[in-house]
């Protein structure tokens, strides 16, 4: 009986020991590997397959346009000496056409259902130009694309200073001289669209809309537009006017481009349209939606 | 164990033995069950038992009591995981960095720089080399002979007589020895060459040796220093632009993570300062890590995955800022959030959550309670903002009408204590005077010289001490008027409702404010259903304030124009406190009322008289005679019925500081009267008043005892003015250490069973949450929600129920007070001793808090953002989103005490229309600050500045409104539509917000102006040609020209010598973006040109190429002591000059004191100051500078 009991004392210790010492061990051996999925950015890179298509149209300006206004430029006689005819730009309707409109590809996905968020645009090496001529800048409306250069320009024989009031990018007010050398910076978000203005010249006011992708295209002046080298799919176009609201009008509309075709999206403005319209749109606007690539 | 099989066998035969005695039959004993039955069956049993036992208490010991072990192995599991699969992604970063150009040059820099000296350091490595040689061969010779010598002086030294001179002839002897020393040949052939040398030259030779070594390794550290430099600038380049940690340095974790110490005593925090032993971070082992790790790296699945609890646990603490100010190895962690840092064996005793554990973790909406422990004193708590939410909420909402809290309400806590001081000095006199005559009169009578000579110096000594205490007096009477003018209420005046509201309106108010005025300050007092007294009380009520109110009659206002006071009303600045709109759709700020329906509710005229000056009052009170004075009390006095904080505050009867403004915090925009009507025609046309049902009961005399009763039992005058309750203290309970109160004190009535079972009434968490409520969170936050709720299923009297009003509360708002409320815990509730609490001792961070009080009093942050980050609400009002709209912000304050002279902003905030710097037009007896109330009729044409040139002021006023000091202006910045108002701050409150600049900007006090270098001939002229020729500063600066400065977007310059730093002024110029974002003002200005600063364009100007100096610098010199003369002889020069040039008409706004300082200053005897003031109208000639 004395041997059982020590038998059993020992085999006791023995198993206790045994699982104080498993459960002591290093768990070292069920390490997972790295997920290295996660970290790998989610876009696919853009690469052209040839079949591109456009997406066309015009924009329509229903009912009177109100006039030009005058501008008084007597705060810098320069301007007045410069451009004697400066008239303000926010709405230049002709015969019933609306240019300075800014038309883009906001949604959508391409044939195979890829979402155009999700893909990677290679950024333009050259940079679009901005200039300030006869005291107003010029184009009135651009865009660009994320990280792309925009290169501004003084041809004025007077002093500006550039002044975007971004509100995702960084804000920046530079001065720039005339004969200054050009101011080079870019913008990394997306922002549709950007208001640059000048302090000393009130009436100076331009719009930059930056996109991840090359989808967009400005209105003329007789109102069309086009969108160049769009891949097949179905989008939700955008356009966007800078009169309605503190930030602008939008409009946005469905369009198929087929391979090699071509989606049609005319937009109309002004008063008839207004009923549709959807002031300061740009404020519930959500942004592209882009995954975040980089993690810190 | 060891007794029993022996025992039995012992004892059984016996047993048997006597049973045989007595009964024969042998019964077959044989089957013994004692003996014979084995107790193996039962032993197994309890070896299992003991063996289970044993395994359970093992496994206790390793696991049940170390549940920490477990999660520490899962830490270090996922966190190496996450380690490695981030590290690619800092590799990349790394290689990024040193790709750029920045990077690339300073690296070539840096090894240029080596190459360079590569030849001389690799040179002196060889001499080195050599001289190590030949020091080698040297050292022990000369060593050993040394040593030898040492022993014989000790021998010289301890012997005695004649043995002494033995001993020295030996070391003569020594010394005189020649040893051979084996010296490497110079030559480096690896020879050696023997020397034979005494000890004197061997001593030579070595010290030579090592100081030549000293000195070539000198030249060769000075060498190097400049290499040494610049790898160092090359190696901070990459640890200041890697973004998050380098690949080494993650590899240097993952190797922690190996090597993971898994104990307690390894993750403890003993904090010796404050008695605190923590555990936590046995089981939050991330908490410092130098990563930022977030719930989804360390998620079970792996990086980026869902977490689990645990990868909550596991993240790093969120605000590292927060960890560097108080850092946990002096602090600890329990000291902050609370729990119990010993507790090790699950999270919930931890976490300390048990009914009785006095300091349980403060859950995470209530995390900022931790720091009202310590922080109690702070009026803002920067970080906190929950908190500093609570106390805004304690202040702004009237808690603290009711509530007493140590250090809220200071003006009322120091007046009482003021007035008592009066009252003893006074009495004091008067003893004093007693003496006095008791001893003179003594002396009169007093038996010897000696003795009256002593007793009249007694009472000569006691009459000087009464001229002192006199002047105390006067310091203290001082200090009351100024506290005074201090003091506010949050409710209106309701003396004055006969004047100023619909009698009918005044019950249905009454009965339900939040239907009236959604989100209003005033609670809600009578809850129908349970009062059933309740409509009865508002009658009673209603009649006392309308029976005890002013009588009278305001002076008849026509209606102006609506559409134009709508635009005053969204420009001027009101939106910064008040909100206008139905409570979905309003905008502006909370902080005041809402003025959607004032129409309902008031008379238009007195709404007029409100918007032109708040502060006028009907009639001032006097606390002494604790009345309201009226123009007969004047009259009787032979004095004028004119009252107003300057020279008019005292009463005409008995000289005591009256209450001569209304207690409001409003501020006085200095509005003209026409400006008046035209907002209140704008609020009267937003609403129209309906019928209201009749309210002759007002006029009963027979309610108003009933009132009197029911106003003191509500606490009415917590908030309100009121007749009768002037002095009325406060009717609550101290909040001062309401945490600190044991639960069991903490009256939850009949709801202590629901609370305990998690059983809400009012479902604050959700309808599903179950969670007990019986703690001090539960308890605040019910009866902020519901302050009745205790008062459910009782019997009890009227006038015995709970009395606190159901206020109105935001989920946010009763989250922030009850959080402020948890904090209250005063030392006694603390948990950590009172030395570590926040006390600041230098003036600086005490005149931050002071100025707190000040700044959240008047709300200046409804306009301007005072803390860098902070939003002011004029930020978020439409009017304000556009590009423009932006530009017409009031300005931001972060840097104003760098930015602004100290003297110059005393006075801004004294007068912020700057009107007591008149020009030669202005009356001299206009009184700066005054209320004017009562002073004849204003019959000053106001001084229009530039920018509001466009409106004509009224130079009669209608309506019986006076014209006020600096009417219509804004002293700097006369282009924005915002008005900065006239607070009427005390000198008090002048001096704590001047103050509270110089010390957040952390300004010296008291600041002394450094001279200025003034500016030769040369340097003005080159000042003068950057000033128009690149950078057109008049462009957009106020210059005092009326057409120009409409369209002007920046200050005078003229103000900047007086006003501005130079300092502040450098740092503005070069780049003011960095100062105050999104400024018109643009960057660029200038680039850097070596050490110095020159003007940045294309052509300077050719004599700014021949200026050597620093341009901003000269710019700034000539900036500050701009004059008129001189700007008008850049505007004489200047391209930019429009139409029409500076007319005599603008002299008065143009010319102002502090040109005449600046010139003063720089100037000193030039020219007389007087010439200054007036010269702008005849004086043509060049300036002297």
């Amino acid at each position: 009986m004395f041997k059982q009991m020590r038998v059993w004392f020992v085999l006791t210790i023995i198993l206790s020991l045994l699982a104080l010492g498993s459960s002591c061990s290093k768990q070292g051996t069920n390490e997972a590997s790295p997920d290295t999925n996660s970290t790998a950015s989610t876009g696919k890179t853009y690469a052209s397959k040839g079949d591109e298509g456009t997406v066309t149209g015009a924009v329509a300006f229903n009912g009177t346009p109100p006039a030009p206004k005058k501008i008084d430029t007597s705060a810098d006689p320069v301007c007045g000496q410069a451009n004697p005819n400066l008239v303000t730009e926010d709405t230049m309707a002709r015969e019933g056409k609306l240019a300075n409109v800014f038309v883009y590809i906001k949604d959508g996905a391409t044939v195979d259902g890829t979402k155009v968020g999700d893909y990677t645009f290679a950024t333009p090496t050259d940079a679009a130009v901005l200039d300030q001529k006869g005291c107003h800048y010029v184009p009135h409306v651009m865009g660009v694309q994320a990280n792309q250069k925009v290169r501004i320009t003084n041809s004025d024989p007077t002093q500006h200073n550039v002044h975007p009031t971004p509100r995702v990018n960084p804000e920046w007010n530079q001065t720039q001289a005339n004969g200054a050398a050009p101011i080079e910076k870019s913008f990394a978000r997306p922002e549709v669209l950007i208001p640059v203005k000048c302090n000393q010249h009130p009436w100076m006011k331009s719009y930059i809309g930056v996109l991840k992708h090359p989808f967009y295209a400005v209105s003329g002046e007789d109102g069309a537009f086009t969108i160049k080298g769009v891949p097949p799919g179905t989008y939700t176009v955008a356009a966007w006017h800078e009169k309605g609201g503190p930030n602008g009008t939008e409009k946005t509309m469905q369009v198929t481009v087929a391979a090699n075709g071509s989606g049609k999206a005319d937009f109309a403005f002004g008063d008839a349209a207004s009923a549709s319209s959807r002031p300061g749109g740009l404020q519930m606007m959500p942004a592209l939606e882009l995954p975040m690539i980089v993690r810190h | 164990m060891t007794d029993s099989p022996e025992a039995s066998e012992l004892s059984e035969p016996r047993a048997v033995a006597t049973g045989s005695l007595v009964k024969k039959e042998p019964e077959v004993p044989a089957h013994d069950p004692i003996v014979s039955r084995s107790t193996s069956g039962i032993m197994l049993l309890c070896a299992l038992l003991l063996t289970a036992s044993l395994v359970w208490a093992l496994w206790d010991e390793t696991f049940g009591q170390r549940p920490w072990k477990g999660t520490q192995q899962e830490f270090v599991t996922r966190y190496t995981r996450y380690l490695k699969s981030i590290k690619p992604q800092a590799g990349k970063t790394e290689a990024e960095v040193k790709e750029s150009v920045e990077y690339q040059t300073l690296d070539a820099e840096a090894k240029a720089a080596q190459e360079q000296v590569r030849p001389e350091t690799a040179e002196i490595d060889r001499k080195v080399a050599q001289i190590q040689k030949q020091l080698d061969a040297v050292t022990d010779p000369f060593q050993n002979q040394r040593g030898r010598l040492t022993v014989i002086n000790y021998n010289v030294e301890t012997a005695k007589g004649s043995a002494k001179e033995k001993y020295r002839k030996q070391a003569e002897e020594k010394r005189q020895e020649v040893v051979e020393v084996e010296l490497p040949a110079p030559d480096g052939s690896g020879k050696t060459i023997t020397q034979r040398m005494n000890y004197e030259q061997l001593e030579k030779f070595y010290n030579d040796l090592r100081e030549e070594k000293a000195r070539i390794l000198g030249r060769k550290a000075e060498l190097l220093k400049q290499p040494t430099e610049l790898a160092k600038k090359r190696d901070d380049y990459l640890r200041h632009h890697m973004i998050g940690l380098g690949p080494g340095q993650i590899d240097g974790l993952i190797r922690k993570m190996d090597n993971f110490d898994y104990s307690i005593l390894g993750h403890q925090i003993s904090a010796n300062e404050s008695d605190i032993v923590d555990r936590c971070e046995v089981c939050h082992v991330g908490i410092r890590e130098p990563l930022n790790i977030r719930p989804a790296d360390l998620a079970p699945e792996g990086p980026g995955k869902k977490p689990d609890s645990l990868a909550r646990a596991f993240v790093s603490h969120p605000n590292r800022e927060l960890l560097q100010i108080h850092n946990p190895d002096r602090f600890g962690c329990s000291s902050c959030h609370w729990g119990n840092g010993r507790a090790t064996t699950s999270d919930v005793k931890g976490h300390g959550r048990h009914k009785y554990w006095l300091w349980p973790l403060f859950e995470r909406e209530n995390i900022e309670a931790g720091c009202q422990q310590c922080h109690a004193k702070d009026r803002v708590t920067q970080g906190a903002e929950t908190l500093n939410l609570g106390r805004d909420l304690f202040d702004q909402r009237g808690c603290v009408g009711c509530h007493r809290y140590e250090g809220f309400d200071r003006e009322t806590d120091t007046l009482s204590g003021t007035r008592q001081s009066t009252t003893q000095l006074e009495d004091q006199i008067i003893g004093n005077e007693k003496q006095i005559r008791q001893d003179t009169e003594a002396a009169n009578q007093a038996a010897d010289d000696a003795e009256a000579q002593r007793l009249l110096a007694h009472a000569e000594s006691l009459r000087v001490s009464n001229s002192l205490l006199a002047a105390r007096i006067d310091q203290l009477s001082l200090q009351s008027k100024y506290l005074m003018q201090d003091q506010k209420k949050i409710g209106p005046n309701l003396k004055d409702i006969r004047l100023k509201l619909r009698k009918e309106w005044v019950p249905i108010w009454l009965k339900d404010p939040q239907g009236f005025r959604p989100g209003t300050k005033m609670p809600t007092f009578w809850r129908f259903g349970v009062d059933r007294d309740g409509d009865e009380q508002i009658r009673a009520i209603s009649a006392y304030l309308w029976q005890e109110s002013f009588s009278g009659k305001v002076q008849d206002q026509a209606r102006g124009d609506a559409a134009q006071g709508k635009e005053l009303f969204e420009t001027r600045g009101c939106l910064g406190c008040h909100s206008i709109g139905d409570s979905e759709s309003s905008i502006g700020g909370t902080f005041a009322a809402n003025l959607q329906r004032v129409g309902e509710k008031s008379n238009f005229e007195y709404i007029v008289r409100w918007i032109h000056n708040p502060r006028e009052r009907w009639a001032p009170y006097c606390p002494k005679e604790k009345r309201d004075l009226t123009a007969d009390d004047y009259s009787k006095n032979n004095k004028p019925y004119v009252f107003d904080t300057e020279l008019n505050s005292r009463c005409p009867n008995d000289g005591a500081e009256l209450q001569v403004q209304n207690m409001t915090v409003m501020p006085n925009f200095r509005l003209t009267d026409r400006d008046a009507r035209d907002i209140a025609s704008y609020l009267f046309s937003l609403s129209s008043p309906p019928a209201y049902p009749d309210a002759s009961f007002m006029d009963d005399p027979n309610l108003k005892e009933k009132g009197h009763g029911l106003i003191k039992q509500y606490g009415c005058a917590s908030c309100h003015e009121i007749k009768g309750f002037e002095e009325e203290q406060r009717i609550g309970k101290e909040l001062t250490v309401e945490g600190a109160t044991p639960i069991e004190r903490l009256d939850f009535a009949l709801l202590t069973h629901d609370a305990e079972k998690g059983h809400d009434p009012l479902k604050l968490h959700g309808d599903h949450s179950e969670k007990p409520w019986y703690n001090h969170k539960g308890f605040f936050e019910h009866k902020l929600v519901e302050p009745s709720i205790y008062d459910q299923g009782k019997e009890k009297d009227p006038k015995d129920r709970l009395r606190m009003p159901k206020p109105y509360l935001t989920p946010e708002w009763r989250n922030a007070l009850t959080t402020f409320l948890l904090g209250s815990v005063g030392t006694e509730g603390s948990n950590v001793p009172a030395s570590l609490f926040y006390n600041p001792q230098d003036q600086r961070r005490q005149d931050v808090q002071n100025g707190w009080w000040v700044i959240k009093k008047y709300n200046c942050m409804g306009c301007h953002e005072i803390q860098v980050g902070q939003r002011s609400v004029l930020m978020d009002v439409p009017v304000y989103q556009t590009p423009e709209g932006k530009d017409l912000l009031p300005p931001r304050l972060t840097s104003e005490g760098a930015r602004v002279d100290p003297t110059w902003l005393l006075r801004f905030l004294n007068d912020p229309s700057m009107s007591d710097q008149k020009g030669p037009a202005a009356e001299p007896a206009t009184n700066t600050t005054s209320l004017s109330v009562g002073t004849p009729g204003g019959n000053r044409k106001a001084q229009a500045n530039g920018g509001n040139a466009g409106i004509e002021p009224e130079t009669q006023s209608s309506g019986g409104l006076k014209v006020q000091p600096g009417q219509d202006r804004n002293g700097v910045r006369s282009y924005l539509k915002a008005r900065m108002p006239t607070f009427n701050f005390s000198s008090n409150e002048l001096q704590t917000l001047v103050r509270f600049f110089m010390a957040l900007s952390g300004q010296q006090e008291p600041y002394i102006k450094e001279p200025l270098q003034p500016l030769t001939e040369q340097e003005k002229l080159v000042a003068r040609q950057m000033f128009t020729s690149g950078t057109p500063c008049l462009k957009c600066h106020i210059t005092g020209e009326p057409t120009h400065d409409e369209k002007a977007i920046a200050p005078s310059f003229l103000l900047a010598g007086e006003r501005l730093k130079p300092d502040w002024t450098f740092r503005w110029l070069l780049d003011p973006a960095q100062i105050d974002p999104g400024t018109a003002m643009p960057s660029g200005l200038f680039r850097k040109e070596g050490d110095r600063w020159v003007i940045n364009l294309p052509n300077p100007p050719a004599s700014a190429n021949e200026y050597s100096q620093d341009h901003a610098d000269l710019l700034v010199r000539y900036m500050l002591s701009l004059t008129p003369e001189e700007q008008r002889r850049l505007l004489a020069t200047s391209p930019v000059q429009p139409a029409g040039s500076a007319s005599s008409q603008t002299q008065g706004s143009l010319r102002r004191k502090s040109n005449e300082n600046v010139t003063k200053k720089i100037r000193k005897n030039r020219r007389p100051p007087t010439i200054a003031r007036t010269g702008g109208r005849a004086n043509t000639r060049a300036p002297g500078m």
